[in-house]
């Protein structure tokens, strides 16, 4: 059964389409990945998965529950998480004070007043596990703008992973980063829990073919194909798309 | 039938009067998402620099031509060396300092040409009456309904036919874009806020004849002009003009048929807009950009025992201040420790939680009011008084709250404004409980454990009492998880989404948890002071406060308690040998906001951590 | 014409490009080819003074450009075309023509003659930018980077979004400017549209040139196509 679904998902601005009818099915623990040149509607179809965008017609469910049209942070409670392809981060606060707030999200004692989050010892505890989960080695105390780059990078992931989702959407996560840091990257989402169902739209086909169980190929917002990576790879059309038509 | 006629013509008047500082204000907002406050003062700078130069020449024609030209010369002068190295910065801080720029502004009229209400003289020509469909209209109000419409004429022939106007239009649409065509921004900045400037001041020579001249006719124009902007769209000619005479006519015909709610009507039109039609009749800016907000980076999660001690110490000094000195000071020091308490409830919301409130004294006002009418007319106690208080400032907090969390950035502080606003008007209109303009008092003050409060030392005691609790309540909230939410609500509201919070809820529980503290701290003005007027609630009475908010220091605690009392020294020490504070306080706030964005307790701070490093 | 010399560019605290150097020659048409996020549109960034890289230079004719404000690159004789094409909404597509042109007497480039180039951009004249098609917005796009009769035209992505036809139309027009002689830069991810115009191509990956060739080197060399290309 799949943990995720889309049906005959639509959306478009004005007369821009953006996503047509796609359907999607991911089974628990799948790591699927979307790839499409610029402008197919990737970040756009993340962007309804994650309560950002509002399909226009067609539905999402999460484990058969309708999760269409709601708000960003009941999606994320219901168990849906995701990384932005910008870092997304609180900048002027520190490493922990960042897991900290992921984590107190979807906790009661999040509205606490009586006592100084720094002594809510489970809270502190869960944002110690995702630092280590995420392989950030900086002294969690620095403030998020003095890391580098790919260490900002995991730590977008790391904020997803706090609140201990059932999906994961990954929105380009080695966007920007040197050769290395990516394949860090790529070691840092094989090792996450096998029973986690991952969405990720990435570009770097190294990374792609690295990771992915299933392929989709999103162009002008329709799903052109979708497979295994020898499949995907052996598609005619694919191949066009990425190439371009001849003239 | 000709009164309808004369109300329509009087509010044709007003409104091409309100169209001039209008449309500068809009076309400054569009090109360069800058609210200028220190527009108002411009009307103003016209109409006295007018009134020399008639005085000088005897020639109204020639101060309608110098006037606009040395108060542009002034304009140009505040773009270029101030407000152009604040263009990377946030919105914020450009608001702040035209803020700053009203105070000086405002202190140089009344210095150079004193307090008085003054008139131009209307040219002889226009002096006297004409007869249109059997009633009489003055002269000179035509010529301003026509110069008005030339005006406007000229400005959008300007505007939507000359290539000069099309590079305007095309850097209200896309300044990056326009500069990689060869577009000098900067250049255009500088050209369209002189051309604001000539409008405001132009119109503040033609309004002298009419309105008169005094200080304080700067914010009387320049709120009704954010109101015709805010309606018409911002950055949109044809709304600044469609605007003012929707609101020129309204208050022409609120003031002669329903006096009593013609000074709520704008208002009420300006809040429908913005909740029905947030982006306004005519917006082509989608919505208003989010003000980048720039507050006091950081917070103080550990304090180092250094803190501690030097708090420790702080306490001690406070505590035993009163016993050493005369009365005068102990009851400074008491009006500190309550305006303390208004700018940290105040921080909360601004420097916390990122929400720029311009209209917070409206509930200082309203719990200095409950405490003083509930005392005057029915004799309730103080202190019974006090305890009243709270629940309705947080009731009207929570409901102004409701409709202004909806909104971020400028609209929301033109919408808290707004409201503030409205609580101004009633309190001014409602004369039979606020005593209107003249303000309410209670006889006696009520006492404290047998210890009367008209004792400056058992009020200094109190304040400071209340101070102590106040301050750790809020440094407690701060530290917790509740207060982190907060602040991550400042930082990165997208992502505080992303990551599973209903980012509103909190956004209104710290408007609310605000609201309430300033209305507790308007309780204790009203037990300090034993009177009130609508003072407490106008606008400038919320600028004070966000003076205080930032001068010390934004999104710290320290910093605002310090701001209230360099504010509070300065007006009290500095007004007892000069009369100039409004001037020394202005520049020092221009200079803060330039130099020291994080304000006197930011910047020690950092030097503090540096000297450490 | 232009010269970048090892230039490092950053987004915030991200690395975009490293170390990136390559030449536009008098009348020459290069293609900046690779995959989203390789670092093509940060270099046209780069060049029109909107990123300022922390170090290397940048000369046109010899000239150093790096650290200029844009408006003064434009009109040292850079025509920018951006990707998203940065029609003014509410200009009038005349407007949008001549708001910023430099056309001075015997300029090469007249309404005129754009309007002989682009006929379809005559007939739309009075039509604000909003109101156009994507293909037209491309086409009002690149006549008003001509209007600023430029040495060096820097295209983004032409032909991105852009149906099949309308692609062919763009790349005729691109194929007219070369013949007349004008320097250009085009960023591409389409393969076959880079090789239909241009006489160089700089293979862009992760901020770094991997592959610097002729349209016909690039065509054989397989390896290039598959690792920073293609599927």
């Amino acid at each position: 059964m799949s943990v995720l679904r889309l049906e005959n998902l639509c959306r478009s601005f004005g007369s821009l389409v953006v996503t047509h009818n796609v359907n999607l099915a991911i089974p628990a623990g799948e790591r699927h990945v979307v790839i499409g040149p610029n402008g197919a509607g990737k970040t756009s179809l993340i962007n309804q998965i994650g309560g950002q965008l509002r399909p226009s017609a067609g539905r999402i469910l999460l484990d058969e529950v309708d999760i269409t049209g709601w708000a960003p942070e009941r999606i994320l409670r219901s168990g849906i998480a995701r990384t932005f392809q910008k870092n997304n981060l609180f900048f002027n606060l520190s490493v922990l004070e960042n897991l900290r707030l992921a984590v107190q999200a979807r906790r009661a004692s999040g509205f606490s007043v009586l006592r100084p989050a720094a002594s809510h010892a489970d809270i502190l505890a869960r944002a110690h596990a995702v630092l280590a989960q995420v392989r950030i080695d900086a002294d969690a105390g620095r403030l998020v703008r003095n890391l580098s780059y790919g260490e900002q990078r995991q730590l977008e992931v790391g904020m997803a992973l706090a609140g201990d989702p059932s999906v994961l959407l990954l929105d380009e996560p080695t966007s920007g980063m040197s050769p290395a840091e990516t394949v860090g990257m790529i070691d840092l989402v094989r090792s996450l829990p096998a029973h986690l169902s991952i969405v990720m739209i990435e570009h770097d086909m190294n990374v792609v073919f690295s990771l992915a169980d299933r392929i989709t190929v999103l162009y002008y917002g329709e799903v052109l194909a979708t497979g295994t990576p020898a499949e995907i790879q052996a598609n005619e059309r694919v191949r066009e798309i990425y190439l371009g038509a001849k003239h | 039938m000709e009164i309808y006629f004369a109300q329509l013509l009087n509010g044709l008047v007003y409104g091409m009067l309100l169209f001039l500082t209008a449309a500068g204000l809009s076309l400054i907002f569009g090109l360069m998402n800058v609210v200028s406050l220190a527009h108002g003062s411009f009307f103003m700078l016209g109409a006295y620099i007018a009134l020399s130069v008639t005085r000088q020449t005897q020639n109204f024609w020639l101060a309608l031509l110098i006037a606009p030209a040395l108060t542009v010369a002034i304009g140009l002068v505040m773009e270029r060396v101030f407000m152009r190295p604040l263009y990377r910065r946030g919105h914020l801080d450009q608001v702040l300092l035209t803020f700053g720029f009203t105070f000086v502004f405002f202190d140089a009229v009344r210095w150079i040409w004193g307090s008085d209400i003054r008139k131009l003289a209307a040219p002889e020509a226009l002096q006297g009456s004409v007869e249109i469909a059997g009633g009489m209209f003055s002269t000179y109000r035509l010529f301003l309904l026509a110069l008005g419409a030339g005006l406007a004429l000229i400005l959008w022939l300007v505007m939507e036919r000359s290539r000069l106007g099309a590079m305007v239009r095309a850097g209200v649409d896309d300044s990056a874009m326009a500069a990689g065509l060869g577009a000098n921004i900067p250049a255009l900045f500088t050209g369209v806020f002189g051309a604001g400037v000539a409008l405001a001041a132009l119109g503040g020579v033609a309004a002298g004849p009419v309105l008169g001249l005094y200080p304080g006719m700067d914010g009387d124009i320049l709120i009704p002009s954010f109101i015709v902007i805010v309606i018409g769209g911002m950055g949109s000619l044809r709304g600044a003009f469609v605007g003012s005479l929707l609101v020129g006519i309204a208050d022409a015909f609120g003031k002669a048929y329903v006096p009593a709610l013609s000074m709520f009507l704008i208002y009420l039109l300006m809040a429908f807009f913005l909740l029905v039609r947030p982006q306004g009749l005519f917006g082509i800016k989608g919505g208003v950009a989010p003000a980048g907000m720039v507050v006091a980076v950081g917070m103080a999660f550990n304090r180092p025992q250094l803190a501690r001690m030097l708090s420790l110490v702080a306490l001690l000094v406070l505590a035993a201040f009163p016993l050493f000195v005369a009365d005068y000071h102990r009851t400074l020091v008491s009006e500190i420790f309550v305006f303390a308490i208004f700018a940290m409830s105040l921080d909360l919301i601004l420097g916390y939680t990122g929400l720029p409130s311009f209209g917070h004294a409206g509930f200082f006002g309203l719990g200095a009011y409950v405490v003083i009418v509930l005392g005057s007319l029915f004799g309730l106690n103080g202190w019974l008084g006090l305890l009243v208080a709270i629940p309705i400032t947080a009731l009207a907090a929570a409901v102004i709250g409701f409709f202004c969390v909806r909104t971020s950035g400028i609209t929301f502080l033109m919408l808290t404004l707004a409201f503030s606003q409205l609580l101004y008007s009633i309190a001014f209109k409602w004369r039979d409980v606020t005593g209107g303009s003249d303000g309410i008092g209670i006889a006696g003050r009520p006492t404290l454990f047998g210890w009367s409060l008209d004792d400056p030392l058992a009020l200094y005691y109190m304040t400071f009492f209340f101070f102590v609790l106040c301050y750790l309540g809020l440094r407690r909230l701060i530290a917790s998880p509740l207060g982190h939410s907060f602040v991550g609500v400042r930082e990165n509201e997208s992502r505080m989404r992303a990551i599973g919070y209903a980012t509103g809820e909190y956004k209104l529980l710290a408007f609310t948890i605000g609201g309430t503290l300033a209305g507790f701290s308007g309780g204790l003005y009203a037990l300090f002071n034993g009177f009130v007027s609508p003072e407490a609630l106008h606008w400038s009475a919320s600028g004070d406060v966000l003076i205080m908010a930032m001068l010390g220091g934004a999104g710290t605690l320290v910093g605002p308690v310090i701001g209230a009392a360099v504010f509070l020294l300065m007006k009290n020490l500095v007004s007892s040998w000069n009369d100039h504070w409004m001037m020394i306080i202005g520049v020092v706030f221009i200079a803060c906001v330039m130099f020291f964005p994080g304000g006197i307790w930011g910047m020690l701070r950092d030097r503090l951590a540096r000297a450490r490093a | 014409m232009l010269e970048i010399d090892r230039i490092d560019t950053f987004h915030g605290e991200s690395h975009i490009l490293r170390g990136v150097s390559f030449d536009v020659a008098e009348g020459e048409v290069v293609c900046l080819l690779g995959r989203n996020g390789a670092g093509k549109t940060t270099t046209l960034m780069s060049i029109m003074g909107y990123l300022v890289p922390r170090s290397g230079a940048m000369r046109l004719r010899g000239r150093s450009i790096a650290g200029l404000p844009s408006h003064q690159i434009a009109r040292a004789g850079v025509g920018f075309v951006p990707q998203e094409r940065g029609i003014f909404p509410s200009l009038t597509v005349r407007e949008n023509l001549t708001v910023f042109a430099r056309t001075t007497p015997g300029a090469r480039w007249t309404l005129d003659r754009i309007y002989q180039v682009f006929p379809r951009l005559r007939e739309r004249e009075r039509n604000l930018g909003f109101q156009l098609s994507g293909g037209e917005q491309q086409m009002l796009s690149i006549a008003r980077a001509l209007m600023l009769n430029p040495d060096l035209l820097l295209l983004d992505e032409p032909s991105e979004g852009l149906a099949p036809m309308i692609v062919n139309e763009i790349v005729e027009v691109m194929r007219g400017l070369k013949k007349e002689g004008l320097a250009i830069l085009l960023v591409e991810q389409n393969l076959h549209t880079a090789l239909a115009v241009a006489d160089r191509h700089h293979v862009v990956n992760k901020g770094e040139i991997m592959f610097t060739g002729t349209s016909a080197e690039l065509e054989a060399d397989e390896s290039v196509k598959s690792r920073y290309l293609a599927v």
